[in-house]
């Protein structure tokens, strides 16, 4: 009995140390895992368990065009490494919108809320089998931080415009100290993928780092955090990712996520192709759907369920053009814009806009109707006081009255509202030809603006050409547009509400607040910002979102809701308001069949 | 020899001046394709500029131009902005599979113009002949792209086809054989859909050459003299009918590259056509560029080839050539 005990063990050992033998040659720099299991701290995931095994096949809008994070910036790529490829220290669960221990397992905040100690997990190895500590961190941050890099993640890591600084204590712990008390610093870490300083730092100090990591990087060259690692790309058609032995999760039962042994991205170039590819079987999820191919798969629904997550963090607006443009201005410019600066005639027209009909008719009532940016999908941070007047084209007319605005008949009968110097109001919206949603929400716009005698004309331009007018050449006259915010967090619209930002879209980039709305706004950004507790931020940022409405230089619109799909064998499917809508979760999902999607 | 150097050089001047062009055209589009990013709250205008600057979009057109010629001659065609990858392997990857579907498509349209439009003109008025002008007016005024629907439409509803890309998951386990039935079953719609829109356009071409030529008296000659009508039709009517069909042989060559392109999207097909409608949007020049250069160089490719075929096949290009 002993002698057959033995004999199993032997061959137990023997084909545990072919496998690692197996996965050392085609990772080069693999290290066997030799560690007890119990030097190492695996996170404990809630929920379902799961069943390992199987493929996972999502359809992607376009290729992915890198797999560096300090060079993608492009959805697909950033939803392909965020989601399923890289790891940060502190995470925002895309479901409760709160931040929960990563890389990181706990963070300690000085009682200036200037330096954070982080501590790290023990036992971390990147999905080449690479051990990973504090010294991959500081090389991370380096980077990210250095301006040669040219790194997007740069801006998000200057706070006053002055950089963070991390210092290593020992393998585990490092300290971030910030050069301004900043309230909820340990949202920063978020999305900030960790680099490997053993394949990154060579072309690093050679200043090759935006050229690495393309898509045809070899696999073994390739590491991460997240869940799964590069197998196989194929131009044009997929991306393939495997599990990552490595991964640092766990089930409820101990068994180590992932659970899907595979992880396939397929490039489906338009959105109804999407949709085909999801109905015939080929894709195991869809998200991001229009309201209308979300109805179109509700009804012929065939062994898929379909989820609505409600309202995203999408907020849909029009604004005026409320730049300063002196000189360049022209006569007739100049006239529209001293409409524009006045707020009645702002409020006039928001309370002409018929939002409830725009959610029906846009979004065949799947959204929600707006009064402010911040969205009732992000219920931490939303304003519930900020009135909601409902429409009312009487109050409109008042306000315009007061305003100096009056009504002439014109020669075909229709009635023609007037400025002050007797000329017609007339101007036109910009919008994204290819949002087909915008486009139909400002003919809806027009024709309600119609009824207060404003003749509008909707200006459907392709959307560089829009983005250029808007920012740089500032030759419109009113914009339709929409934002995301990445995060639930006010500080993620910080550029939007700043009068100094690049993104504070009806005059961005002032040097001096204009208005003095816009300087209170600009102090209570800043206020909170330095912030420390929930209550104190959301106090100041609730002050903003009055001001907001107030003055509406953005008339706020609607917000669509997240409608995604997922086939009935896939387990642990939840849609998420924020991105990745439906891939948040990806190290739970698994197959209830233990296959998926396959060929047909 | 004279004839072909004299096509050569034209053919050169050609694509300098397309490439010229191109590059003008796309720098006088509004936008450009850091632009995406200042609608991103959390990216720094500072950063828009040193980002501008390293791949020299902040260069004088001139500049850039020669930097791009330079890159052509060392065969990457530029440098893409998005994928930050030269241009050429891009596109040579992806012009592999859009050459696949074409050139299938186009053989197959011809393989079918040929003998009916020949047998179309022979029963010229009759019966079988209306009714083929009959079906090639409807293909011929029914769009390309709505075509390439009707046929989603078909693969969705009897779920006998696939319904886009190139391979199905999971085709690296297959066997061989069924590895070509998969290749095989998704080139099937996209390249039904391009033959379907080219074969009309062939069909009546074929027709009218051919019918022109059946009227000729050294037609009716031959047909006196007793010749059966098969060799009358394929051998000598065919020869006298081929100088405006090689014309246009050489057209369907040149179109090879640029003529799937929204079959490829609307399919997808990991072919050139998705590459080069997103690069165009995201303005990616260089991608589009290299893409237009590409195309041009097929066109003027098959023009020449056409004009080969024909100088030995006419006898009267040989002679006027070499009269000058």
């Amino acid at each position: 009995m002993r002698t057959k005990r033995a004999s199993l063990l032997v061959t137990l050992l023997g084909l545990a140390g072919l496998c690692a033998a197996r996965e050392a040659a085609s990772y080069p720099h693999a290290f066997t895992p030799q560690q007890s299991k119990s030097e190492e701290e695996l996170l404990t995931l809630p929920g379902e368990l799961g069943r390992p095994g199987g493929r996972l096949v999502v359809s992607l809008r376009a290729e992915p065009k890198t797999l560096n994070p300090l060079t993608a910036v492009d959805a697909p790529s950033r939803e392909v490494i965020l989601g399923a490829m890289q790891a940060d220290l502190v995470h925002i669960n895309r479901a409760t919108q709160l931040t929960e221990p990563a890389l990181a397992t706990s963070w300690r905040v000085s009682a200036d809320y200037l330096q954070y100690t982080l501590t790290l997990r023990k036992g971390l190895r990147f999905s080449d089998g690479h051990p990973m500590d504090a010294d991959d961190i500081l090389f991370t941050f380096r980077v990210y931080l250095d301006e040669n890099v040219h790194a997007t993640q740069r801006d998000l890591l200057l706070i006053g415009g002055k950089p963070i600084a991390v210092r290593k204590v020992d393998a585990l712990t490092l300290v971030f100290q910030l050069p301004q008390p900043y309230g909820v610093g340990e949202r920063l870490f978020d999305g900030l993928a960790i680099l490997p300083r053993h394949l990154l730092e060579k072309p690093y100090t050679e200043g090759k780092l935006a050229e690495t990591w393309a898509l045809s990087t070899p696999a073994n060259l390739w590491a991460g955090l997240g869940p799964f690692r590069l197998k196989e790309y194929i131009p044009g058609q997929r991306l393939v990712l495997e599990r990552n032995p490595y991964y640092w999760k766990q089930d409820g039962k101990g068994t180590r996520l992932p659970y899907l042994d595979e992880l396939d991205f397929l490039f489906v170039p338009s959105s109804d192709a999407q949709v085909l590819r999801f109905q015939s079987g080929d894709t195991d999820v869809i998200s991001r759907l229009s309201a209308d191919n979300f109805f179109l798969l509700q009804r012929q629904q065939r062994g898929f369920t379909m989820a609505d997550a409600g309202p995203g963090l999408e907020y849909n607006f029009v604004f005026f053009n409320l730049n300063d443009l002196g000189e360049k201005a022209s006569s007739e410019m100049a006239r529209k814009q001293k409409w524009f600066r006045e707020v009645k005639f702002r409020q006039a027209v928001s309370l002409t806009v018929d939002r409830e009909a725009l959610v029906r008719l846009v979004y065949q009532g799947r959204g929600a109707a707006l009064w402010g940016p911040v969205t009732p999908g992000n219920r931490r941070w939303l304003n519930t006081s900020v009135p909601h007047p409902a429409r009312s084209l009487d109050q409109a007319r008042r306000l315009l009255k007061e305003a100096g605005f009056s009504w002439t008949n014109a020669s075909n009968g229709d009635s023609v509202l007037v400025d002050s110097g007797g000329k017609p109001v007339e101007f036109s919206i910009l919008t994204s030809s290819s949002n087909a949603d915008r486009t139909k929400m400002a003919t809806l716009l027009q024709d309600d603006l119609k009824q207060l005698g404003m003749h509008v004309q909707v200006a459907p331009l392709e959307f560089r050409s829009l983005i250029e007018r808007v920012t740089q050449t500032k030759e419109y006259d009113a914009c339709l547009l929409g934002l995301v915010s990445f995060d639930a967090d006010p500080n993620s619209d910080l550029n939007v509400w700043l009068s100094s930002g690049g993104t504070h879209l009806w005059n961005p980039s002032q040097a001096h607040p204009a208005t003095t709305w816009e300087a209170e706004m600009d102090h209570l950004m800043e206020q909170q910002l330095s912030a420390t507790t929930y209550e104190q931020r959301k106090k100041l940022y609730d002050r903003v979102q009055e001001i907001l409405a107030e003055n509406q230089p953005m008339i706020f619109l609607a917000s669509p809701h997240i409608l995604a799909g997922a086939k009935d064998t896939v387990g642990n499917f939840h849609a998420a308001v924020l991105e990745p809508y439906v891939l948040w979760n990806v190290e739970q999902l698994f197959q209830r069949d233990g296959a998926g999607s396959n060929s047909k | 020899m004279r004839y072909f150097l004299r096509r050569t050089i034209q053919a050169v001047l050609l694509l300098f001046g397309v490439s010229v062009l191109t590059f003008l055209f796309s720098a006088l589009a509004p936008g450009n394709y850091f632009d995406e990013m200042r609608l991103n709250p959390q990216i720094s205008s500072e950063t828009l500029a040193s980002l501008r600057a390293q791949y020299q979009l902040d260069r004088p057109l001139p500049i850039r131009y020669a930097y791009w010629v330079s890159s052509v001659l060392r065969g990457e065609l530029g440098f893409s902005f998005a994928y930050n990858t030269p241009v050429g392997p891009l596109l040579w990857v992806r012009a592999r599979n859009t050459l696949l579907l074409t050139l299938t498509a186009t053989l197959l349209a011809w393989a079918l113009a040929l003998p009916v439009g020949i047998w179309s003109a022979a029963s010229l008025g009759r019966w079988p002949d209306r009714a083929l002008s009959g079906a090639t007016a409807t293909f011929l005024i029914v769009p390309e792209l709505v075509l390439a629907l009707g046929l989603l439409i078909f693969a969705v509803r009897t779920n006998w086809f696939p319904t886009g890309g190139f391979v199905s998951t999971g085709f690296e386990t297959l066997s061989p054989a069924n590895k070509l039935r998969d290749i095989v079953l998704h080139m099937a719609l996209p390249v039904a859909a391009l033959a379907l829109s080219s074969l009309p356009i062939l069909l009546r071409h074929v027709r009218a050459a051919m019918a022109e030529v059946l009227g000729a008296p050294f037609l009716r000659a031959a047909e006196g003299h007793g010749i059966p009508r098969q060799t009358l039709l394929f051998k000598y009517a065919l020869r006298a009918a081929a100088n405006p069909l090689i014309s246009l042989f050489g057209f369907s060559l040149g179109a090879l590259l640029s003529g799937s392109l929204i079959v490829e999207v609307v399919m997808s097909w990991p072919g050139l056509g998705p590459l080069l409608l997103e690069a165009i949007l995201a303005r990616d020049v260089y991608v589009v560029i290299g893409g237009v250069l590409l195309s041009t160089i097929f066109l003027v490719g098959g023009n020449f080839v056409a004009d080969m075929l024909l100088y030995r096949a006419d006898p009267r290009i040989r002679t006027e050539s070499a009269a000058k």
